[in-house]
């Protein structure tokens, strides 16, 4: 009870720190930017082709936005706990009744609550280009922002990890973005070997193909964004199993990472 | 430097060795593969099952012609596709085609008579598999449909020669007539000159020539084939996975749609939640279909093995064009117009600028053309405002009634206001501001 009090407390007051600081206000607007862009495009596609045929013109625009509010969440709570660390806040917090699985709970609780007040601004911006442009504001949008709550919540845990073993901003970041960037090379490269015919390739090259096809199987399993994207999948094939079943692995992926943090917190301690 | 050299140098070499592996000619191989004439939900498919195809997919209680052939084998990196050399090698492997069941032989082929009848010509869609002594008659009936098409021809050129001869003495006797200056009505020019005889059509229907096939019709489920040899041996390569599978859903309604502006890159609209947007002016032409629901990989490779597809999607595929109904045009409910299917005419505009009209196909005024396409043609002008519209198909015979399925909805997007999206994006910057400001105001 009395954690659940802890947690609530830290929750609220960092929240309420995040909403007052214009970091999630700018992350929001360069996400509707990038949208925009997208919908801009595919309007002027619509334009010259004078047709378009779609079930949810609105989900590949909602896709890039999560995307882009996700690396802003994972580099928050990326940053959260290694920040606190190195500047000894962290220490002087569990002098008090803070533990850590108290700590790492509110941490990502709130960061949870700071993407469901994005969600209501996704909503607005959402219905508003809808109003807008005559585009359909679709169920299978609806479900899009229902599922990208858990596939935040992955991009937040895999932040939260991070942070967990590394004892300064800057590392944080580099870790994270390094991590990032290397799961897209290994997607980039094996799509690129994939498109290549196997019949003329070196043999250097289909091993290459092997390993790499091997290695980016375990990357959409590690990496939170392919959860987003095999969601997206599922409603566009309209497979509520697929769907479901993506939004169990979510959560399992989640408590994985908010267990695995809050081990590499007690084993590593306050002072790093 | 060194790092960087010592890093660039392999990498640069496995490019120019795989770059090097892709300027050789193509390889050939010979193998043992499958030549298919397969159901494939409104006619007959051709196709092949290279040594890299491990199964063959059919549609279930349908006849499939399936051969087995030696041929040499080449990767085509241009269309990253397996193609055979048939002309340089094609062997007809014979032997029983066995199917097993969980590892029982349950059924052993041996070749049988068939072949295809197209009841609608050549070109058409439709065939129908005919097999044994079917196959022999069909085909012998179109032999005689053929004589009998070839014997009219030659009647048809005595008959023109006849009348060419007949048309230069009418020419001669008005001549002498005129110049005796009699005077002749139209109606007794039209008495004396010679009647020009009609050309005799092709036959309507095509048969191709009888061959001899394994001919695999089973339920759904998933089997084994191999062939074995005269000798009693298995031929090495032939045994393949048989997927035999079923639609999913049938009878729904799909369209086809041929923007007017870009006639050949033709659109679907199999799924009733996908939503038609259109902008601007703009024809558009509706191609309503009846359609079943296939699984997406099974179809995809029962049309061509070498195709992709993925086994958790479906597919709608286009069986039979709908006929006898309306296309009914709303708007909210409120009917705008009703639209009648009617043949269309792909007109090429003669001179060097690139461009073509669609017109409506009238016989009386093409007599020597064909319909390039038959649609409803629906007007998209500017005029219409924007917002949403509905197209449903109204059965002919029974006014007022609608097909089941065949509602699709049509939003005419409001292009202009494309310009307002990126103004719209600061709004969550404002939040920002005025909650920066309201904090600012509290603190003081």
């Amino acid at each position: 009870m009395k954690s659940i009090h802890t947690v609530k407390v830290l929750m609220k007051r960092e929240l309420i720190s995040s909403l007052y600081g214009p970091g999630i206000y700018i992350a929001i607007f360069i996400s509707f930017l990038s949208s925009s862009f997208i919908l801009k495009n595919y309007l002027d596609s619509i334009r010259e082709d004078n047709i378009s045929i779609s079930s949810d013109p609105l989900n590949y625009p909602l896709f890039i936005s999560v995307i882009v509010i996700s690396f802003y969440l994972a580099i928050l709570s990326a940053i959260s706990i290694s920040r606190e660390r190195d500047q000894g806040t962290l220490e002087v917090l569990f002098y008090g009744p803070v533990s850590c699985p108290s700590y790492v709970l509110a941490k990502y609780f709130k960061d949870l609550l700071l993407y469901l007040v994005v969600v209501g601004f996704l909503f607005v911006y959402f219905w508003g280009v809808s109003a807008l442009t005559n585009l359909g504001f679709s169920y299978g949008l609806v479900q899009a922002a229902f599922l990208s709550i858990f596939s935040v919540s992955c991009a937040i845990t895999f932040g939260l990890f991070i942070s967990s073993f590394t004892n300064r901003v800057r590392s944080s970041i580099l870790y994270l973005v390094g991590i990032f960037l290397a799961f897209l090379a290994v997607q980039l490269s094996h799509t690129i070997l994939l498109g290549m015919p196997e019949e003329n390739m070196p043999s250097a090259l289909i091993y290459l193909g092997n390993t790499l096809s091997i290695i980016s199987k375990g990357v959409e399993w590690v990496s939170p964004f392919s959860y987003l994207s095999r969601g997206m999948d599922a409603i566009s094939l309209g497979n509520p199993w697929l769907y479901t079943m993506n939004i169990i692995y979510c959560v399992i992926y989640s408590a994985i990472l908010l267990v695995l943090s809050t081990l590499v917190l007690e084993r590593k301690g306050v002072r790093g | 430097m060194r790092k960087i050299i010592s890093l660039a140098l392999p990498v640069s070499l496995l490019f120019f060795l795989s770059s090097a592996g892709w300027a050789q000619a193509p390889k050939m191989r010979e193998q043992l593969v499958y030549g298919l004439n397969v159901f494939n939900g409104r006619g007959y498919g051709g196709g092949f099952v290279p040594q890299s195809e491990d199964t063959i997919y059919l549609i279930a209680e349908k006849d499939n012609a399936i051969s087995a052939h030696m041929t040499l084998v080449y990767f085509w990196p241009i269309t990253a596709r397996y193609m055979a050399a048939w002309q340089t090698l094609n062997e007809e492997v014979e032997g029983t085609l066995e199917v097993l069941k969980e590892g029982k032989v349950i059924k052993s082929l041996k070749k049988r008579d068939n072949c295809l009848y197209y009841p609608e010509g050549y070109w058409s869609e439709t065939s129908i598999l005919y097999t044994d002594e079917e196959a022999i008659k069909k085909f012998e009936e179109y032999k005689k449909a053929v004589e009998k098409f070839y014997k009219a021809v030659s009647d048809y050129y005595k008959k023109m020669a006849e009348y060419k001869k007949k048309l230069d003495k009418f020419l001669e006797e008005t001549k002498k007539l005129r110049e005796a200056g009699k005077k002749l009505s139209p109606e007794e020019v039209e008495k004396m000159m010679p009647k020009e005889p009609k050309e005799p059509e092709p036959p309507g229907f095509y048969v191709t020539e009888p061959r001899k096939d394994y001919i695999v019709n089973l339920p759904v489920g998933t089997y084994r084939i191999r062939i074995r040899a005269e000798d009693g041996t298995i031929v090495q390569d032939s045994e393949k996975k048989l997927v035999v599978f079923t639609s999913r859903r049938r009878g729904g309604v799909g369209y086809e749609i041929i923007p007017g502006n870009r006639w050949t890159r033709r659109e679907s609209c199999d799924d009733p939640a996908r939503i038609i947007y259109a902008a601007g002016k703009n024809t558009l032409y509706f191609r309503p279909f009846h359609q079943d629901e296939y699984n997406e990989l099974y179809y995809n490779k029962l049309e061509d093995p070498q195709n992709f597809g993925r086994e958790e999607r479906w597919r709608w595929v286009h069986i039979k064009p709908i006929k006898d109904v309306l296309l009914v045009f709303l708007k909210e409910g409120k009917l705008i117009k009703k639209v009648e299917n009617l043949p269309y005419y792909v007109k090429q505009i003669p001179g060097p600028e690139l461009g073509y009209n669609i017109i409506e196909y009238k016989k009386e005024e093409m007599p020597d053309r064909r319909p390039t396409f038959e649609g409803y043609k629906l007007d998209l002008s500017p005029e219409l405002a924007k917002g949403r519209y509905e197209i449903k198909l109204e059965k002919k015979l029974e006014k007022g009634k609608f097909l089941e399925g065949g509602t699709r909805q049509i939003r005419l997007v409001r292009k202009e206001n494309s310009k307002y999206l990126y103004p719209f994006s600061i709004f969550p910057l404002v939040v920002g501001i005025v909650v920066f400001i309201g904090r600012r105001i509290k603190t003081r």
